[in-house]
């Protein structure tokens, strides 16, 4: 893990250092820098651009183990206090998501595994390939044209009400902090539905296909042959099989909820890492982009080894060495 | 009396599998989905009425009009005919679904058949390389190397830096999955057969395990295919794509741009992606279903 995390880490390091000098975008956004020598230093200084190659892969390391992330190549400020401003926002976002997801996405699967090519099952497999044939922002464009646009119902961007909250139209100052919250639960409705959507038909192709197969074994007709109540069968025998692939894909998604959804954040200007994060790249800011990608990149070598020993707990078969 | 004798073939494991695929009306529908967009492609120039992102429209004095009879899905406030501009985004979506699912598969196949075969050694170093591909955040790495190369090599390459990056990042879990069915076909009694025979390492290979994993290839191509449009549709939309093509992407960012009062853009372009990463999919599960009869009753 720890040489994968190096070896990732300089891969991204080096894709940062051929993609440009940070310093021209600094001097871009104040070429009066360039008149004066001393300035210019201090800020090569202040970003460790005076040092060799090497040295400043070197620094980013300690600094990272010190849970430093750097500067922001725009205004100078440090990504850490930018980083810890938006990611509340993209975890709450995604944690609503992952739960609705999952009860839905259960439920669904193992009643549709169970009546296979009954009139249930194939409105739960015809959603779930529409689910992952369309491209996830233009669900959540389709949503707003026709919650927000149309009918007016919510609100179409942002996580709070900027001026007004919803649904009253109150200023937010006079607001009370009930009226806020129902503000802010208002606004999660819609980018939390697009992700609840794009999880759900990717989970319930998985859980239905595995059930399936669960449901063909010999042990599944013992238990029916010995009398146990369907609902016991189906969920206590057969979707303990099921939960294997389950833990890999949600130990994933935990991987990647840093990296939370970078399109439908955009579309829905959702205050959260992932919007961030494509601002940071259209921009080149190099510091917030290696930040945030060796975030994920710890999250994931993490996520990988909690996986592991869950499937240890949800698989008695399964022995951890 | 003469008696004849008809000399008759075994049917061969690709005229079973496509037995299987005709019952499948799943598979069918895909197969005519990506058939018509396949049709619609190649013809694009007949088809289309305007250039590629021409604003011809505005100049006859017909930009930001809803959909009609002249223009299907409507035009732009900037004068382009979203039909002609969806249909000529139609190659685009085939150059980058095909492209890069080509490249992704030939990665995918040597390093798979390698890792499965040798073992050892040699699967352990491949494995951790896959590992690594598989650990870095696709869609962010995605976006950060796009635009580093559009800014580095410009716009000159055009779409097909998009093809390179999907290609070389989308590889490693279809190896891993060639890999595991490798590792099962290699332990079976016809190659160790083979192998008492004397055949060479890359006869068994070539010859006996590759046309093995076929089955399994064919069915995840189809369906990198559909992730590979929708990623760089996805790509598109951010404005981190190739700005001289017409893709459907794009056309999604106008569409969304301009979302008030000239929705058709955003629904006919949106529409016209779906069906299309439908019938991919679609044709993927049918495929699944004549090429994997584990899987079915």
């Amino acid at each position: 893990m720890i040489p994968m995390f190096i070896g990732i880490s300089i891969i991204v390091f080096l894709l940062m250092y051929a993609a440009g000098d940070p310093l021209q975008i600094i001097v871009r956004g104040n070429p009066r820098i360039l008149q004066n020598p001393a300035f210019l230093e201090s800020i090569k200084a202040y970003y460790g651009l005076d040092k060799s190659l090497p040295e400043q892969y070197l620094r980013w390391l300690w600094n990272f183990l010190n849970l430093n992330l750097g500067n922001s190549v725009y205004g100078g400020r440090p990504v850490n206090l930018l980083v810890g401003a938006w990611f509340w926002e993209t975890v709450k976002l995604q944690l609503v998501a992952l739960a609705f997801s999952l009860a839905l996405s259960i439920y669904a699967g193992i009643l549709s595994a169970r009546k296979q090519y009954s009139k249930t099952d194939t409105a739960v497999t015809t959603i779930s390939i529409f689910g992952i044939s369309m491209p996830v922002f233009w669900f959540g464009i389709i949503l707003i044209l026709f919650f927000s646009f149309t009918l007016g119902w919510l609100p179409s961007s942002g996580a709070y009400g900027a001026t007004r909250v919803w649904p009253s139209l109150k200023p937010v100052a006079e607001a009370t902090s009930a009226e806020l919250l129902v503000d802010h639960v208002l606004h999660l409705v819609l980018p939390s539905l697009v992700l609840t959507y794009a999880n759900l038909a990717l989970y319930v192709r998985i859980i239905r296909s595995n059930m399936l197969e669960v449901l063909r074994q010999d042990y599944i007709l013992a238990a029916r042959a010995s009398g146990l109540p369907e609902r016991k069968v189906l969920y206590s025998h057969a979707f303990r099989n099921v939960l294997s692939p389950l833990v890999t894909l949600v130990g994933l998604y935990f991987a990647g909820i840093v990296a939370g959804a970078p399109i439908t954040e955009t579309v829905f200007s959702w205050p959260g890492l992932g919007r961030f994060y494509v601002q940071a790249t259209l921009g080149l800011d190099f510091p917030v982009i290696m930040g945030i990608t060796m975030i994920i990149v710890v999250m994931t070598l993490v996520a990988n080894i909690v996986a592991d020993l869950a499937y240890a707990v949800v698989d008695p078969r399964v022995r951890i060495e | 009396m003469t008696v004849t004798i008809e000399k008759r073939r075994s049917a061969s494991q690709w005229a079973v599998a496509w037995r299987r695929f005709k019952r499948s009306k799943v598979g069918l529908i895909g197969l005519f989905i990506v058939g018509v967009y396949a049709f619609i492609g190649i013809f694009a120039p007949f088809i289309a009425r305007y250039e590629p992102g021409s604003v011809q429209p505005l100049f006859e004095g017909e930009a930001r009009q809803p959909p009609n009879l002249r223009h299907p899905f409507g035009t732009t406030s900037e004068g382009r005919d979203v039909f002609s501009d969806a249909v000529w985004g139609t190659i685009a979506a085939f150059y980058v679904g095909l492209g890069a699912t080509g490249i992704s598969m030939a990665m995918a196949l040597v390093i798979g058949l390698a890792a499965g075969y040798f073992g050892r050694r040699i699967d352990d170093a491949l494995m951790r390389f896959t590992e690594v591909f598989l650990v870095l955040p696709f869609l962010l790495i995605i976006l950060v190397l796009s635009r580093i190369l559009a800014l580095a090599v410009g716009a000159g390459l055009g779409l097909t830096i998009i093809v390179l990056i999907l290609g070389i990042f989308g590889w490693a879990g279809n190896a891993r999955l060639i890999r595991g069915e490798v590792l099962r076909i290699r332990e079976l009694e016809f190659i160790q057969a083979e192998r008492c025979l004397g055949a060479s390492s890359s006869r068994i290979v070539f010859r006996h395990i590759l046309p093995n994993v076929l089955p399994l290839t064919i069915v995840v191509s189809s369906l990198l295919i559909a992730t590979n449009i929708l990623v760089e549709a996805a790509i598109s939309f951010l404005g981190f794509g190739d700005p001289n093509t017409v893709t459907w992407g794009q056309l999604l960012n106008i569409g969304f741009v301009n979302i008030v009062g000239e929705w058709w853009t955003e629904i006919s372009v949106g529409l016209m992606l779906l069906l299309c990463v439908l019938g991919f999919n679609l044709l993927g599960d049918g495929l699944s279903d004549a090429l994997n009869p584990r899987l079915r009753e």
